[in-house]
C-alpha cells in the first residue's frame, strides 16, 4: 500500500508553503507534524472539541476535520500567527487579562473561535458568545471568564477601530 | 538547625554550586515513601530551594502544574518570605532527574502541605543569611532588617547586601528543622494578591509545550492494539498486513503487547486496524444489574466513624428517615488525552509524560521493563488537566518499550476513544442513610453505609452525637480510581440531599437546619452564613416553586457552601442552572483570583456528573467513547457564579482545588426539589429522570 501524495500550496501565517502530502491528510496533522506548529491541539480528531480550531481564509474551522486538499490556494492563520511579531492580538490580551484558562490546553482553539466571532459580530451579546463557543470544550471550565474575555476583547477592538481579528 | 551532611548529599542535583540550599519534606509523604520502599533507601527530603549567589531563587519540587495554579501559588509563598519579587522565583517541577522524590500532585496537597513547608524553608534560608550578615558586620541578627530582597542594618539602611551575595560562592546546605518565624500576615505584599500566572503568555500564544508538542529528531508514533472488551486475551495476531502499510516502521510484539510504530500517529492507528487478531473474551456483568451487583458483592472495608449508640437512639427517635442515593460511573475526560514520548540514550530512557505522579511512574516503567530505577527519567511538562485521572502509567510503559524495540524515540498518543475507554473511572457509588430526629427537630442518630467509592467525605460535617459511617468495597464492573475529590462529591450529594429532605419534612428552613447542627464547626457555620448573606437568603420551607437549593461541605481543610438557582423545563425535563453563589473558606488565601478560578471551574465541572455525565458500558466495552456520547459541560451550561472568599488569614492555607465540586450536585438536586417538589436521588438528573419524577 502506498500513500498517494500530491503537492499542495497554501499560506500559513502569511508565509507561502508547498508540501507533498497525501491529500486526505487533515490540516491539524499537517500543521503539527509537518510545519512544527503545535499551538492547535488534538482533543478528539472528529470535530467535537474545538481545541484544533484555526482560521481558514479568516473563518474558524476545526482543522482536524479539514482535508489538506481543501486548503490548497487558501490562507491559514494559527495561534502562532495571530499576534504577529509585534505583540498580542486583543483577544489574546483579553484572555490574559481575565486569566480565562487553567491548564490552557483548549485555549488556543478558544481564542481562534473568539477571533472568528468578533469578525462576524463585533459586539456580540452574551447568548451569541455562548452559541459561538459551545463547540469549544474546556474540562477545566473557566467558562465565565471566557465570556468576559470575549466581551473585553470586543470592547477593546471596537474602541481601537480594529474590527477584523484575522488581520 | 544544622548543616546537612550525608543524608542530604545522597543525590547530586544539577551539580549546583554556591548559594544557600534548604532541603525540606512533607512529613506524611516521606512516611508513605518509607513504608513503600521496602529495604531501599527512604528519602529524607522531597523538595528544596536554592538562593544562588546572583540572588535568583529556584524551587525544586516533584509537583506538577495541571492548570490549578500551584506553580504560581508556591512561587508567591517563597517570594513573600524572601521579600523578593514574584518574577525572581524559578520553579523546577516534575522532572525526576532534577527534583527529589515526591508523592504526586493530587488531593489539593500542593499548597496545603508543600506550600507550607516551602514557605518555612524560604524563611529558614532567609534566617541563615541574616545570621551570616550579622556575623560579617559584628552585630546581633536582631539589628538587621530584610526587605526588597536585601539585608540591611536597621539603624543605617545604607549598609546592605543582596540575599544571594552573602554566600559568595560557598555552598551552604541546611535541612529544615522546626518552624522558623514567618513574616507577619499584615506585612504581606505578594501572598494575598492576584498575581497572574507566569505561563499565561505562553498559553495564549500557543507556545507553552504539552507532551504532545515535544519533538525529538527521528521520533515515531506508536498505536497499541487493544482488546475488543475488558480482560480479553489475545490468542492469534496476524500483523503482516499492518507491516505493509506505507509509513509503518515496525509492528512490535512482546507477549500480548502488540503495537504499530509508524511515521505519524494516524498511520499507526490505521495500520493497527488491519491487524487480524483473535481474542478470548470473558463474560461481563450488565449495566442494568449494577446496583444489585454492588450490594451482593459488598464487604465491609472500614468503619469510618462510630460514636455513641446509633442503633438504640435511632429506634427510639421520634421520627426516622431513610433513603438511598446513587451516582454513576464518570470519566475524567480531560481535553488533553494521555500521551508519552520515550527516548533512549546509553541504556537510560527519558519519558515525557503527562502524569500527576512522575515518581510513581518512574518506578512503574522500571518495573515493567526490568530496569533499575536510575535508568528511567520522567519529565512532566505542563499537564492539560488531571482531575485525578492522570496517574495511569500504561502509556509511559508502552512508549518506553516501543522506543527500545525500534531504537528510535516513540510517542504514544492516545485518541479520544482510547482516552474515554482505557483509563479508570470515578467509581459508581451507592449510599444508604438512616437518621433519627428528636422532638426538638434535631438529628440525634446518623447511620450511613457507603458502597464502592471509598470514604473521602463520608464523615458528616455535622455534630451528630450518635453516628456510624461504614464503607464497603464491592466488585466493580469497570476499572475505577481517583477523580477530583474522590468519593467526596458523591457522598456529599447523599448527605446534603438527606439533610434537605429532613429539613423540609420537619418544616425547617434548609439553611437554619444545617446551622442548628453545626455548633461543632464554627468555620463551616460562618461559611454557611456568608453564602446566605451574599445570596440574600430568606427563611423558607421547601418546596417554594422557585428552584433554589442549598448545600455545603468540608474537604481538604476548606469549608464551602453553595446556593443554586435553576429552572426545570416542564415539558422536556431539562434543567438550566442559571446562578450559583458560593462561599469558601480556605484559611490563608495565597492568590484570590487563582482560587476563584478553581472554585468556578469545580462548580461547572460538577454540573456534568450532576446533570448529564454517565459512562455507559455493555459486554465489557465502553459505549460513551466520544464527546458527543459523553457530553461534558459546555459554555452554554455555565451559570453566573458569584464567589465569596471567607477570610481566615491566620489559618494556614487549606486545599482549594477540590472543595467546590463537593456540594454542587446536592445543591442542584435540592433546587430541583424546590422547583418541582420531587426528590432526585440518583445522579445524573437526566431529563428522563426529572420527567419520571415529576409525572409520578
Ligand atoms: S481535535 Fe478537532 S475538534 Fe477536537
Ligand atoms: S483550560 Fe484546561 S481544558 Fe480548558
Amino acid at each position: 500500500m502506498a500513500e498517494r501524495k500530491e503537492t499542495v500550496s497554501f499560506q500559513v501565517n502569511g508565509v507561502e508553503r508547498e508540501l507533498k502530502v497525501s491529500g486526505s491528510r487533515n490540516l491539524l496533522s499537517v500543521l503539527r507534524h509537518e510545519l512544527g506548529l503545535t499551538g492547535a491541539k488534538y482533543g478528539c480528531g472528529v470535530g467535537e472539541c474545538g481545541s484544533c480550531t484555526v482560521l481558514l481564509d479568516g473563518r474558524a474551522v476545526r482543522s482536524c476535520a479539514v482535508p489538506i486538499s481543501a486548503v490548497a490556494g487558501r490562507s491559514v492563520t494559527t495561534i502562532e500567527g495571530l499576534g504577529g511579531e509585534d505583540g498580542l492580538h486583543p483577544v489574546q490580551e483579553a484572555f490574559l487579562e481575565t486569566q480565562a484558562f487553567q491548564c490552557g490546553y483548549c485555549t488556543p482553539g478558544l481564542i481562534m473561535s473568539v477571533v472568528d466571532l468578533l469578525r462576524r459580530k463585533p459586539d456580540p451579546t452574551e447568548p451569541e458568545i455562548r452559541d459561538a463557543l459551545a463547540g469549544n470544550l474546556c474540562r477545566c471550565a473557566p467558562y465565565p471568564r471566557i465570556i468576559r474575555a470575549a466581551q473585553l476583547a470586543a470592547a477593546a477592538m471596537s474602541s481601537s477601530g480594529e474590527r477584523h481579528g484575522d488581520k | 538547625m544544622e548543616t546537612s551532611e550525608s543524608g542530604l548529599t545522597r543525590r547530586e542535583f544539577l551539580g549546583l554550586t554556591g548559594g544557600v540550599i534548604v532541603f525540606f519534606a512533607i512529613p506524611s509523604e516521606l512516611a508513605r515513601a518509607a513504608g513503600e520502599s521496602e529495604g531501599g533507601e527512604a528519602p529524607s527530603f522531597n523538595a528544596f530551594l536554592r538562593i544562588a549567589p546572583d540572588s535568583t531563587v529556584t524551587v525544586f519540587t516533584g509537583k506538577v502544574e495541571m492548570g490549578e495554579g500551584n506553580k504560581t501559588a508556591l512561587a508567591q509563598m517563597v517570594a513573600e518570605e524572601l521579600t523578593v519579587p514574584f518574577s525572581s522565583i524559578e520553579m523546577v517541577m516534575g522532572d525526576t532527574d532534577l527534583v527529589p522524590w515526591d508523592g504526586g500532585t493530587w488531593g489539593s496537597t500542593s499548597v496545603r502541605f508543600m506550600g507550607v513547608e516551602l514557605r518555612a524553608a524560604a524563611a529558614e534560608a532567609r534566617d541563615v543569611l541574616v545570621e551570616m550578615a550579622a556575623e560579617q558586620w559584628g552585630v546581633p541578627p536582631s539589628a538587621l532588617t530584610v526587605s526588597e530582597g536585601r539585608i540591611s542594618l536597621t539603624s543605617d539602611t545604607r549598609t546592605c547586601v543582596a540575599l544571594g551575595e552573602l554566600s559568595e560562592g560557598k555552598e551552604i546546605r541546611r535541612a529544615l528543622k522546626g518552624e522558623p518565624k514567618l513574616r507577619p500576615v499584615a506585612e504581606y505584599r505578594v501572598v494575598g494578591t492576584s498575581v497572574p500566572r507566569a505561563e499565561g503568555r505562553g498559553i495564549v500564544t500557543g507556545k507553552e509545550q504539552f507532551v504532545a508538542d515535544v519533538r525529538i529528531p527521528g521520533m515515531l508514533h506508536g498505536a497499541v492494539l487493544h482488546p475488543p472488551s475488558f480482560g480479553a486475551r489475545l490468542t492469534i495476531a496476524d500483523t503482516s498486513r499492518a507491516e505493509r502499510v506505507s509509513g509503518v516502521v515496525e509492528v512490535v510484539r512482546e507477549g500480548e503487547f502488540v503495537a504499530v510504530v509508524a511515521e505519524r500517529p494516524e498511520i499507526a492507528r490505521e495500520a493497527r486496524q488491519s491487524i487480524r487478531a483473535d481474542w478470548e473474551e470473558k463474560p461481563h456483568p450488565s449495566m442494568a444489574s449494577l446496583w444489585d451487583d454492588l450490594r451482593s458483592t459488598a464487604e465491609l472495608a472500614d468503619t469510618v466513624t462510630e460514636e455513641g449508640t446509633v442503633g438504640s437512639v435511632l429506634e427510639a427517635a421520634e421520627r426516622q428517615f431513610s433513603a438511598t442515593y446513587q451516582t454513576a460511573f464518570v470519566a475524567h475526560a480531560p481535553v488533553e488525552p494521555h500521551v508519552a514520548l520515550a527516548s533512549w540514550q546509553d541504556g537510560k530512557v527519558t519519558v515525557y509524560s503527562n502524569t500527576q505522579t512522575p515518581f510513581l511512574q518512574k518506578d512503574d516503567v522500571a518495573a515493567a521493563l526490568g530496569l533499575e530505577s536510575g535508568q528511567v527519567r520522567i519529565v512532566v511538562p505542563r499537564v492539560g488537566g488531571g482531575f485525578g485521572g492522570k496517574t495511569n502509567p500504561e502509556l509511559a510503559i508502552a512508549a518506553a518499550r516501543l522506543a527500545r524495540a525500534v531504537g528510535r524515540p516513540v510517542m504514544v498518543d492516545q485518541t479520544r476513544e482510547e482516552e474515554l475507554t482505557w483509563n479508570y473511572f470515578k467509581p459508581a457509588a451507592l449510599i444508604d442513610i438512616r437518621c433519627g430526629v428528636n422532638g426538638d427537630r434535631e438529628i440525634t442518630a446518623w447511620d450511613c453505609d457507603v458502597y464502592n467509592c471509598g470514604d473521602r467525605g463520608a464523615e458528616p460535617p455535622y455534630g451528630f452525637a450518635n453516628r456510624r459511617v461504614r464503607s464497603f468495597g464491592c466488585d466493580s464492573p469497570l476499572r475505577q480510581g481517583a477523580w477530583r475529590g474522590l468519593a467526596g462529591s458523591a457522598i456529599t450529594f447523599a448527605i446534603e440531599v438527606h439533610m434537605d429532605e429532613v429539613a423540609s419534612e420537619m418544616g425547617e428552613d434548609p439553611v437554619e437546619f444545617r446551622l442548628k447542627h453545626l455548633d461543632n464547626d464554627p468555620r463551616l457555620a460562618q461559611t454557611v452564613r456568608a453564602v446566605a448573606e451574599a445570596y440574600g437568603w430568606t427563611p423558607r420551607r421547601a418546596p417554594t416553586g422557585k428552584g433554589v437549593g442549598f448545600a455545603c461541605g468540608i474537604d481538604v481543610g476548606s469549608r464551602v457552601a453553595e446556593i443554586v438557582e435553576l429552572e426545570v423545563e416542564a415539558k422536556t425535563g431539562l434543567v438550566h442552572v442559571s446562578r450559583v453563589v458560593v462561599a469558601q473558606e480556605s484559611g490563608l488565601v495565597i492568590n484570590p483570583d487563582g482560587i476563584t478560578n478553581q472554585i468556578e471551574g469545580g462548580i461547572i465541572m460538577g454540573l456534568g456528573p450532576a446533570l448529564r455525565e454517565v459512562v455507559h458500558y455493555e459486554n465489557g466495552r465502553i459505549l460513551t467513547d466520544r464527546y458527543s456520547k459523553y457530553p461534558i459541560p459546555t459554555i452554554r451550561d455555565a451559570p453566573k457564579i458569584e464567589t465569596v472568599l471567607v477570610p481566615n488569614p491566620t489559618l494556614s492555607p487549606q486545599g482549594a482545588g477540590e472543595p467546590s465540586i463537593f456540594p454542587i450536585s446536592a445543591a442542584v438536586a435540592n433546587a430541583i426539589f424546590d422547583a418541582t417538589g420531587k426528590r432526585l436521588r440518583e445522579m445524573p438528573f437526566l431529563p428522563a429522570r426529572v420527567l419520571a419524577a415529576t409525572a409520578a
